[in-house]
């Protein structure tokens, strides 16, 4: 009993049922990509922000294209060769095939990691400056150590904070790596390091858990900082509470008991039992009083709606002695750890957060799971410390033109401009070079209304790019082909003349990598581009296992195999075709 | 140096899957068959089930329009567990979220899980081979894997109840931004309601693509010998049409999934418009999303996906009315026209549910007008199927009564959208109980009905037994009695301005009553108190189901048996197999020499003349189907 048509075509419909089945597919899938494609194409339409155009770096997306054109070619060969029974040269093609899908892929990768270790600030004003932010290591004497480029100490990265000394002994936030031994050398961290996140530092007194709400992984993090501090965490009071009315009111936890993940657990559990132990007493004293209600009234009103009786519901009092209570949520202190048997004194711990899971407040912080900090925020050090690679006004100018303010005016009042001398110098110098093309550009003629008909774009005009900023002042480099291949360049010869930017965190509205986060234009070149990367892995996984998993089916049935190799050859055609519209649109427009 | 090139051998072709063939251990034939047959009936009985949650669902929320200050009966909350209760009522009563929560699910569970699987895949997997006398579907083992993808999606959607967040609860629609910022205070955005419900929604838009690729490559490549397009039985068509409305409707909702769920986990701003502020103050996204974006790939899908709940239910009608009316079905060709047609133009009338959402009124005049034009085909079948009864001698089987009514049933369904169609109108009947009215009178009264006949009507195939007589009328009566008390009362509360998310029944409204009168006086108070006669006729109907709930289990092993394999003395190819199907279908290999519906020939002595008879002597030899129905039209 077999499925006919898996081998040979129908001959009505002259196809077989794979083919017939790959082009159904097909079109699901161009309805997919024309969605992505048709969301491309509004979100651009509606933005309202300087849209980045050329923003890509072009060379290994134009790479990309040739190796997946090229790739397309030779499965059609893979194809042919089965045809015409040459396994060894199926066999052939078909590695040059995956070869390429791998290649593809670590280019792709290589954009990818470039993004995802690049940052930008959107200022309140809407200024944005793009690079890498600093990540301070403190080591154990308390010395607040920063990257900078230059890997000398004391001038450039280390004018805005100086070392401090207040007896913070911290490791670095998530308690990676990076901020181990050798990294708070004088010489800054090596070009290597992923240098690029900030961070909140809060300066805590004490610490009240939300028990419904708190999550694992939080309340971990706030331990082992502490801990690395020598400071405990510690139950301000004593804790009393009951489930269910039948026992007695019992010490769930003591004053002085230190904060675990246990302790919270058991709070947690007593505190749900009893809300639900409430919860089925008022229940059912609301059953009986409504049944009571309704039992009382007229037959005639027997039914009527529970908004014109409700007035005269009574409520049981009875059911009240019932009610238990448990505690909600818990406060604990921060003390210092101290020798057994001596008393522990109030202090106060500094915990390194992650902007996106703490809403920050000058006296009191809430973490993602409710969880309160209360005490102290450390603005200086939560301010945000960049190299900055480009400073882009485009936003600012766009904004300005909207609201019929002069774009130069707007961005002379700029809070980077007013506070950061170096910019300000950078600015008027970019500006006298640009109003200098701008001139240059006059000699091409004017239009009927007197407006030069050639002249910098908005781009030229009011975004400083690395390659710009590397140019500027007085030395000059050189930059092959392949300096810029996947982004802004950070090597020591360059990065000398990216500016050292610190942006206070309340002067920001936005901070981010260059992930679907920072705009809608990332957004939607991660999301088209990823889904087909995932397609083009799907379809090699196929291929592969053409040929790796094949022969036995070449040497059965080489038609059937044939017609599968075809198969998948229409759909890397089609992963393909994805790209050929990707790459322009995504990369050139 | 190339191997020797072998040739090309059919009968050893198939060695990677024929296997599992004849021996299937107690797994592989219940549980991970790729049979069409077995795939059907578990299409049928997790949607059933899911049909049974949903309903639940409503039930909880009907109680609490009805009696809002009322805590929720005992008999409606044995199935919740204290803690859940704990969290989700206050002392004993709905809450505004919990509503939301069900509101949302309901939608979900109904539309995506229940109604579809059960309409599509259950029948078209289970009727389609049959029909067109194929021994399987054309890749039975991607129809495994589309069933076990729905299955996996339905489980996601269900166990996102028992989160901390609990469900999703933006509506079915899961508008942006409101999904996109729901639950974003939970810690862990990867385990909140709302990204689950996107989750499985992934899942269940790969079921439904693999299953359509594969009715359709099945229609198109798999037809017995014989069976030209014009003779294909108008389930097969409707079916055709069916498969490509999923095939090419659901990807866009899939895009538009991707990216609220990047909304949601990588804060992305696809749907978040700038300077969105929330309880919690501005958000920290970067903004210049859009919204309306959002709705229109929503759209895209939602409003064929209307056609793909519709068009199975429509499709079994029409192969039973034509059975027990002893007549052809009348007007065949236009009605595949029809679903052609009407296939075509529900991709194009989808900006009619966004009316509200200041697209601009030529936008808007172009969907009213496609809108309008779509009730064209779906009114030449509906007159079709009323025209077929005209002057024939009905057998009012269970069945045939479940399909007379859906007649009825979807034209006050139709009929009450053409007013929505027009976006003055719906200026002011939109979000109200009018469409809530509108859409139900469609799918539940309409599509649900259609599918009860089809599961009537196939039983005795399936099972080789009939379901019992007095358990049908008992399960048919109450239902068509409480379904209508049910859903009239909303179109009238609907006009008088009653909305359709109010989760206390309008009592908040009345508070404000000062503020609520229109120039009309306070048109929602007079009506408010229907709120009771629709939520118990609502709980009155889930007792009408209890008698389906028992048949289909009792008559499974004691119902009557069927005295031979086609016991309605159909026409069609399905009553050509035996009774259960076994693996393959067919002891015989079908030959189609005729029309599917060639009841009451004057030239036959039996008043049906099946597809696959031989033509007698009488007959003259098989002519071109098409001059053929014409004559029986005549």
């Amino acid at each position: 009993m077999d499925i006919p048509y898996t081998v040979t075509a129908r001959k009505d419909t002259g196809l077989y049922n794979a083919k017939v089945g790959i082009w159904l597919f097909l079109a699901s899938e161009v309805m997919l990509f024309g969605g992505l494609f048709s969301g491309y194409v509004f979100l651009r339409v509606y933005a309202d922000f300087p849209w980045p155009e050329r923003a890509l770096p072009v060379v290994p997306g134009l790479i990309n294209t040739f190796i997946l054109i090229g790739s397309s070619v030779t499965i059609v060969f893979a194809w042919a060769a089965l045809k015409m029974r040459k396994w060894r040269q199926f066999q052939v093609f078909m590695i040059i095939t995956l070869l390429c899908a791998g290649l593809f892929m670590v280019l792709k990768g290589i954009e990818y990691k470039a993004k995802w270790s690049h940052q930008a600030v959107r200022m309140k004003d809407f200024v944005v400056i793009e690079g890498h932010t600093h990540k301070a290591t403190i080591d154990n004497t308390g010395h607040i150590h920063h990257y900078h480029p230059e890997g000398e100490h004391g001038e450039k990265g280390h004018a805005a904070i100086g070392d401090e000394a207040n007896g913070m002994i911290l490791v670095a936030a998530e308690g990676d790596s990076h901020g181990e031994e050798g990294h708070h050398s004088d010489e800054g961290l090596t070009q290597s390091e992923p240098f690029e996140f900030n961070r909140v530092v809060f300066k805590a007194d004490s610490v009240t858990v939300d028990l419904e709400k708190f999550y694992d992984p939080v309340i971990r993090d706030l331990m082992k900082q502490a801990q690395d501090q020598g400071k405990s965490i510690v139950l301000t009071g004593d804790l009393y509470g009951r489930s269910t009315h039948e026992v007695d009111e019992k010490l769930l936890a003591s004053k002085g008991d230190l904060l675990s993940l246990g302790m919270l657990k058991k709070l947690r559990a007593v505190h749900l039992d009893a809300k639900a132990h409430n919860a089925a007493i008022k229940t059912k004293q609301n059953r009986k009083a409504w049944a009571q209600l309704r039992g009382s009234l007229p037959k005639d009103q027997k039914g009527a709606p529970s908004y014109k009786i409700k007035g005269d519901l009574v409520l049981d009092e009875e059911f009240n002695k019932f009610l238990v209570s448990a505690p909600s949520s818990v406060r604990f202190e921060i003390m210092d750890a101290a020798e057994e048997g001596t008393e522990k004194t109030a202090a106060s711990a500094t915990f390194v957060l992650k902007p996106r899971e703490v809403r920050e407040g000058a006296e009191s912080s809430s973490l993602r799971d409710g969880t309160l900090l209360e005490g102290e925020l450390d603005a200086k050090h939560s301010q945000i410390e960049m190299a900055a690679d480009a400073i882009d006004f485009r936003f600012v100018a766009q904004r300005a033109v909207e609201k019929g303010i002069d774009p130069e005016v707007a961005i002379q009042n700029t809070w980077l401009i007013k506070n950061n001398p170096e910019v300000k110098e950078l600015w008027a110098e970019h500006k006298s070079h640009i109003d200098k093309l701008a001139k240059e550009l006059e000699k091409h003629g004017f239009d009927k209304n007197g407006k030069p008909k050639q002249f910098p774009t908005d781009t030229e005009r009011y975004r400083m790019g690395w390659q710009e900023l590397v140019n500027m002042g007085e030395g000059k480099e050189v930059m092959g082909v392949f300096s810029g291949f996947a982004g802004p360049n950070h090597k020591k010869d360059y990065a000398k003349h990216f500016p050292e930017i610190v942006v206070p965190r309340e002067e920001t509205n936005l901070e981010s990598k260059f992930t679907p986060r920072w705009n809608n234009y990332y957004a939607i070149y991660f999301l088209i581009t990823g889904l087909h990367g995932l397609h083009v892995i799907g379809g090699a996984l196929v291929l592969g296992h053409f040929l790796f998993c094949g022969k036995k089916m070449y040497l059965n049935n080489p038609e059937r195999l044939a017609n599968r190799v075809e198969v998948g050859g229409l759909f890397w055609h089609f992963v393909d075709l994805v790209w050929i519209f990707l790459f322009p649109i995504l990369y050139l427009m | 140096m190339s191997a020797a090139a072998p040739t090309a051998d059919h009968d050893h072709g198939h060695d990677d899957h024929h296997h599992d063939d004849h021996h299937p251990n107690f797994l592989q034939k219940y549980f991970f068959s790729t049979d069409h047959k077995t795939i059907g009936i578990q299409y049928g009985l997790v949607s059933l089930i899911f049909l049974l949650i949903g309903f639940c669902l409503m039930m909880v929320m009907r109680w609490s329009i009805a009696y809002p200050h009322e805590p929720l009966p005992e008999w409606m909350s044995f199935f919740f567990s204290e803690d859940w209760k704990a969290r989700w009522l206050q002392d004993g009563m709905v809450k505004g979220e919990t509503y939301n929560m069900f509101g949302a699910m309901h939608g979900t569970i109904m539309v995506f899980l229940g109604v579809v699987p059960l309409g599509f895949a259950a029948f078209g997997n289970y009727v389609t081979p049959l029909q067109i006398g194929a021994i399987d579907m054309a890749f039975p083992k991607l129809n495994m894997m589309s069933f076990w993808l729905y299955f996996v999606g339905g489980l996601l959607m269900l166990a996102s109840f028992f989160l901390n967040t609990g469900a999703a609860q933006s509506g079915w629609t899961n508008y942006s931004p409101l999904a996109g910022i729901q639950q974003s205070g939970a810690p862990n955005q990867w385990m909140t309601g709302q990204t689950w419900w996107l989750l499985a929604m992934v899942f269940l838009i790969s079921s439904s693509l693999l299953g359509s690729v594969n009715f359709i490559t099945t229609i198109i490549n798999l037809r017995a010998k014989g069976l030209t397009w014009m003779r294909l039985p108008f389930f097969v068509w409707a079916m055709l049409v069916t498969g490509f409305l999923l095939l090419l409707a659901f990807p866009p909702l899939e895009a538009a999934a991707l990216m609220q769920l990047s909304d949601r986990v990588f804060g992305s701003s696809f749907f978040m418009p700038s300077g969105l502020v929330t309880g919690n103050g501005a958000l920290e996204v970067a903004g210049s999303g859009s919204p309306l974006l959002y709705q229109h790939l929503f759209w895209f899908l939602g409003h064929p996906e209307v056609y793909v709940l519709l068009l199975p239910a429509i499709a079994c009608v029409a192969e039973i009315i034509p059975c027990n009316t002893r007549k052809p079905l009348w007007g065949y060709r236009p009605m595949v026209w029809s679903v052609l047609i009407l296939g075509f133009l529900s991709f194009i009338v989808w900006a009619h549910h966004m009316y509200l959402t200041g697209m601009g009124p030529v936008i808007s005049t172009f969907f009213q007008t496609t809108t309008v034009l779509i009730s064209i085909p779906s009114v030449i079948l509906l007159t079709s199927l009323i025209i077929s009864m005209w002057g024939g001698s009905i057998r009012f089987t269970v069945p045939m009564l479940w399909a007379t009514a859906f007649i009825p049933m979807f034209g006050i369904g139709g009929l009450t959208g053409l007013p929505l169609a027009f976006n003055l109108v719906g200026l002011h009947l939109h979000d109200t109980y009018y469409v809530i009215g509108h859409f139900h009178y469609v799918v539940a009264p309409g599509i649900l009905f259609g599918l009860f006949a089809g599961v009537y009507h196939w039983y005795p195939k399936v099972t080789g037994r009939y379901m019992n007589n007095l358990l049908g009328h008992l399960h048919f009566w109450p239902s068509l009695i409480f379904i209508n008390l049910l859903f009239f009362p909303m179109l009238i509360q609907g006009m008088a301005g009653f909305h359709r998310r109010w989760y206390n029944g309008g009592d908040a409204y009345l508070a404000q009553a000062s503020e609520s009168a229109n120039v009309f006086g306070n048109t929602v108070e007079q009506y408010l108190p229907l709120n009771i006669l629709m939520s118990n006729a609502a709980f009155w109907l889930a007792l009408a189901q209890l008698p389906f709930i028992i048949n289909v289990f009792f008559a499974w092993r004691r119902g009557k048996k069927v005295e031979n394999d086609n016991p309605w003395n159909a026409t069609t190819l399905e009553w050509a197999t035996p009774t259960p199907p076994g693996h393959g279908n067919f002891t015989f290999e079908p030959s189609v020499y005729r029309g599917p519906y060639e009841y009451s020939r004057p030239d036959s002595e039996e008043d049906y003349m099946p597809q696959w008879h031989e033509p007698s002597q009488s007959e003259p030899s098989p002519a071109p189907v098409e001059k053929e129905s014409d004559a029986t039209v005549a």
